[in-house]
């Protein structure tokens, strides 16, 4: 094993713990999850499909990052959630909305919105590296198996 | 090669899930209150009748064995009528 491809087994592992483990805390205490959703400043109206699509989502992530056939899948769907993640906190820190709501619960939720924007900044990077990462192992791939037929 | 791959990704899902039990909140007992600066009060309902504003106040409490406990911290307690709202007033037309 490559040093790229135990680099790029560590990202895929740092992905799938950030959605895994974010999905499971949601889902463990799913009540103050939704009113934590409420304390948002978007319409409580999207709350009911929220609750359920993103932790959903999260783990579909996890889930296609643990197949080769489905890992380039997953990681541009960690790359757009994460990407869509980072604006919404920017967002909060612009002052866009009315109010800024408060991070609180959770573990990962302890942290503030800057320190949270660093953290979703931190994964897009990671999701980008993957991608790169995982392309170039497909090319390498096909390489070698146009070598095989070749000979 | 297929067996540190496996290595890792089972300690990644492991991990994850054993981080988010051994983090799971304890299931609140009783409702939570909210300090008026004269006392503490029911808080109601996050997101719909009240919202935790980002501050270095404490936005909502629970309460056990009549002792208050600073839960949702690091906020302000802002009933929902009373938010500020980013459209301003119309102005009135002299």
């Amino acid at each position: 094993m490559s040093k790229k491809q135990v680099m790029l087994e560590c990202i895929v592992a740092l992905l799938i713990m950030l959605f895994l483990y974010a999905s499971i805390s949601k889902f463990l205490d799913f009540k103050t999850f939704i009113d934590q959703m409420n304390n948002q400043p978007l319409p409580n109206s999207w709350t009911p499909f929220l609750v359920w699509a993103i932790p959903g989502l999260e783990i579909a992530i996890s889930l296609s990052l643990l197949f080769e056939y489905t890992r380039l899948l997953g990681l541009y769907a960690s790359l757009i959630l994460m990407i869509l993640f980072t604006v919404y906190t920017g967002i909060i820190l612009l002052h866009f909305f009315p109010y800024i709501p408060c991070s609180c619960g959770g573990v990962i939720q302890k942290l503030t919105w800057t320190q949270h924007l660093i953290l979703n900044l931190s994964y897009v990077s990671l999701s980008l590296l993957g991608i790169i990462l995982q392309r170039r192992h497909y090319t390498n791939q096909i390489f070698i198996t146009n070598k095989h037929n070749l000979v | 090669m297929k067996k540190i791959k496996w290595t890792i990704l089972t300690l990644a899902i492991l991990s994850s899930i054993g981080g988010a039990f051994a983090t799971r909140p304890h299931a609140l007992v009783s409702g939570l209150y909210y300090f008026n600066g004269e006392g503490y009060l029911p808080a109601g309902t996050l997101g719909i009748t009240y919202v935790c504003e980002t501050s270095s106040n404490i936005c909502t409490y629970t309460y056990s064995g009549g002792v208050y406990t600073p839960y949702q911290i690091q906020s302000n307690y802002t009933p929902i009528l009373l938010t500020p709202t980013t459209k301003p007033a119309p102005k009135k037309d002299k």
